[in-house]
């Protein structure tokens, strides 16, 4: 608790009355070090800006403590709370121009006019508004608003910022400049950042950890490789990566030293025994039904294997979406190369053991990850 | 039905948002209508739709002009951004709202509702009034209302906008079909370059009011007719360097962070400010200096759905992206050497943005 920059513990947040309200926030907890970038990922309406909001002080909190710094701040106004906001509707002042929008963060630190003004300069430089800093709010675009009011956030040195969306207003290719832009600035700064997002690509990009939440629950918390290596439940595996991951309801036998996943249709992906540590062996067969989950760049075409038959190829430029029927379902691979695969042909499937993730049909927790356990 | 738009012209006030757009689309095809924000896409749409007339020019359905045409009556079906369902209707009642105009029978309808529902992800949701709805579920049924009527010409406006993105995906790869099944001469707007090399065996790329290339996923991808189309597709976004060719031993050498890369023909460029333009995907990692390679410093590193993306700096300054694969070997940090697949490479005019091919110079003029 002391010594981290943010803990959360055990929040809730009902709108309404506890007894009756909707709760959108349920029991979260999490800390948060110094220095590090936090992303609130998930879809809409599944909590993550309730909670940005109670962390900034801008929603009362129904259940649980929150403290920065150390310090318990869930009944302190915002400005008590030394953290940097950008968020949607937190605006710019319209009275004066962006940069004094921005040096106006700095007024109360001890710097002096010319050290300001070089701060100003090097975040306008880095989020590419230098060209309108003598420029008005109400004169400027949407996009060009939410980098000022970024910029003002960053400019800061506070316990914690808070970004909420930070890009959402951005064209896209002015998005994956910037995204490694800001981790670079955010990095040399020391800053530590917690952003809301509904973007994985933008949470990938730019999180240390992401906190992925479904229905008011934290999920997962974790790094962007361990969400992706080993993701807690159906709903992250799912969620988490761009296609889908693929997932099949399966049964499994071991028979002669021979590992089966059988999948409907009498299609089966099979195994020697010892691809798999005896651990995830004894717990795949204690479940018998089990679901897995494989993902789209890990499914593999060989001469032999299961069969598959395309339905479409779609080639996007780097890579190729690749759909085909599969056990019942739609199964989608795809290919770095723009790869032939016409419609109606015959291809077999592998998944090396090592990519097959095993989840618990009914509650939907990981079983194991590849060769281990989850 | 065949579509044919000739050279339209349409102003409000006195500024041009249709600026002499002419395009065909034949019986049965989907065609994507792609570009930025403010291009005019919708307003295409509208006037194809008849709720606007154009100021100039023709629009033919199935070898009929359409001046003068009412909007219902020109066997057009939409699906717009602004849903406009029926608030006292359920979804169902929404989606069979043209069928029951046509007086169909009752078991006739509700297969239709369903089949179409099924395919949209829609069914848990019939009974729910549009109110209850959420954004991604009223464009759905907005899309299923738009499709139950078979109409013969459909007009899609950016239909998977604010559906999350694994259904999104989802449906990029089914709708495709859903529409071959149909039948329909298919006008699909979209803002998001993937959907659109996945939705159209055709892409006509809008921006500043009028059509600025058309062409198939490979022709926009592999040869942007200029540099805003090269920027649109992609992402990472193209690497853009500033480059003066020189005469070469085989054709031109252009000056990448002080490295001469050699490029083959282009001889007319000579001496001209240029612009090349290098994918992230077409940059691999050399283990060193080697012919045709340039060396850069690497900024950061980022992993992004198994695809990971370098951010380097080149010796004058210009930051490069570069992107791999996740399983593929490349560069940690400090100095990294380059190399260009050089038939991947494209080269533009600074002047007037166009790409230069190797042969012929303007091909884009």
């Amino acid at each position: 608790m002391t010594g981290s920059m943010l803990h959360l513990s055990g929040l809730d947040k009902f709108y309404g009355s506890i007894d009756h309200g909707v709760q959108a926030v349920k029991n979260f907890s999490m800390t948060v070090e110094k220095g590090e970038i936090i992303a609130l990922l998930g879809s809409s309406g599944c909590g993550k800006t309730s909670t940005l909001r109670m962390i900034a002080g801008f929603e009362s909190v129904s259940r649980g403590q929150i403290f920065i710094a150390g310090r318990e701040v869930q009944n302190l106004p915002p400005v008590k709370r030394n953290v940097a906001m950008a968020f949607e509707g937190y605006s710019l002042y319209p009275t004066v121009n962006v940069r004094d929008n921005i040096a106006f963060a700095l007024k109360a630190s001890r710097l002096t006019g010319v050290e300001v003004a070089a701060r100003v300069d090097g975040v306008s430089q880095m989020l590419e508004i230098t060209d309108i800093l003598d420029r008005f709010p109400s004169t400027i675009s949407g996009g060009q608003q939410q980098r000022a009011s970024l910029a003002r956030a960053l400019v800061r040195q506070a316990d914690l910022h808070l970004l909420d969306e930070p890009m959402g207003q951005l064209e896209p290719q002015l998005r994956t400049l910037l995204r490694g832009r800001i981790k670079h600035y955010i990095k040399e700064a020391g800053l530590t950042a917690i952003l809301v997002t509904h973007d994985q690509t933008e949470a990938n990009a730019l999180a240390d950890k992401i906190a992925v939440m479904e229905e008011g629950v934290l999920q997962q918390y974790a790094s962007p490789s361990e969400i992706k290596n080993r993701p807690a439940n159906l709903f992250t595996g799912t969620f988490v990566g761009e296609p889908p991951m693929n997932v099949f309801p399966a049964n499994v036998s071991i028979e002669g030293g021979i590992f089966r996943l059988h999948l409907h249709g009498g299609l089966e992906l099979s195994y020697n025994e010892s691809d798999f540590a005896q651990p995830v062996r004894e717990r795949m067969l204690g479940y018998r039904d089990v679901v897995i989950g494989v993902r789209p760049y890990a499914v593999h075409r060989a001469a032999t294997g299961a069969a598959a038959i395309i339905l479409v190829n779609q080639w996007l430029g780097d890579q190729s979406h690749i759909a085909a029927s599969f056990a019942g379902k739609t199964i989608v691979l795809v290919e770095h190369d723009r790869s032939a695969g016409a419609e109606g042909e015959l291809i077999f499937l592998r998944v090396h053991p090592s990519d097959l993730h095993v989840f618990d049909p009914a509650s939907g927790k990981a079983l194991s990850h590849g060769k281990e356990l989850a | 039905m065949s579509l044919q738009l000739k050279n339209i012209k349409k102003k409000f006030k006195s500024d041009n948002v249709i600026d002499g757009v002419t395009l065909s689309v034949e019986s049965g095809e989907t065609l994507v209508l792609f570009g930025p924000s403010g291009a005019g896409k919708t307003v295409l749409l509208r006037l194809i739709a008849g709720v606007i007339e154009p100021d100039l020019g023709e629009i033919w359905i199935n070898g009929q002009n359409m001046k003068g045409v009412e909007p219902e009556e020109r066997g057009i079906g939409m699906a717009f951004q602004n849903f406009a369902l029926f608030p006292h209707m359920d979804a169902a009642e929404n989606i069979a709202a043209p069928l029951t105009a046509r007086r169909q029978s009752s078991t006739d309808i509700t297969s239709t509702v369903e089949k179409i529902a099924k395919l949209l992800k829609i069914e848990h949701v019939l009974h729910h009034k549009p109110k209850e709805l959420s954004n991604g579920q009223k464009q759905r049924t907005a899309l299923a209302r738009a499709l139950s009527a078979e109409p013969s010409v459909l007009l899609l406006d950016d239909p998977l906008r604010n559906v999350d993105a694994k259904l999104r995906f989802e449906m990029r790869l089914e709708l495709p079909r859903l529409l071959k099944d149909q039948n329909a001469t298919v006008i699909y707007v979209t803002q998001d370059y993937k959907e659109a090399m996945a939705m159209g065996r055709r892409i006509a790329v809008m921006s500043n009011h009028s059509i600025q290339q058309i062409g198939t996923p490979a022709d926009i991808y592999l040869r942007p007719a200029n540099l805003e189309i090269a920027r649109l597709f992609g992402d990472p976004v193209i690497n853009l360097v500033n480059v003066r060719p020189e005469s070469g031993p085989d054709g031109i050498t252009v000056l990448i962070s002080g490295m001469p890369i050699t490029l083959n023909g282009f001889e007319a460029a000579i001496g001209r400010e240029c612009i090349l333009g290098l994918r992230p995907e077409s940059l691999n990692f050399v283990v060193e200096h080697t012919t045709g390679a340039f060396a850069v410093d690497i900024e950061t590193e980022t992993l992004l759905n198994e695809k990971i993306v370098t951010l380097a700096v080149t010796r004058s300054g210009e930051e490069i992206m570069i992107s791999r694969p996740a399983n593929m070997p490349g560069a940690v940090s400090g100095r990294a050497w380059l190399s260009i697949m050089t038939s991947n490479a494209l080269l533009f005019d600074k002047l007037t943005g166009n790409l230069l091919t190797p042969n012929l110079m303007d091909a884009a003029a």
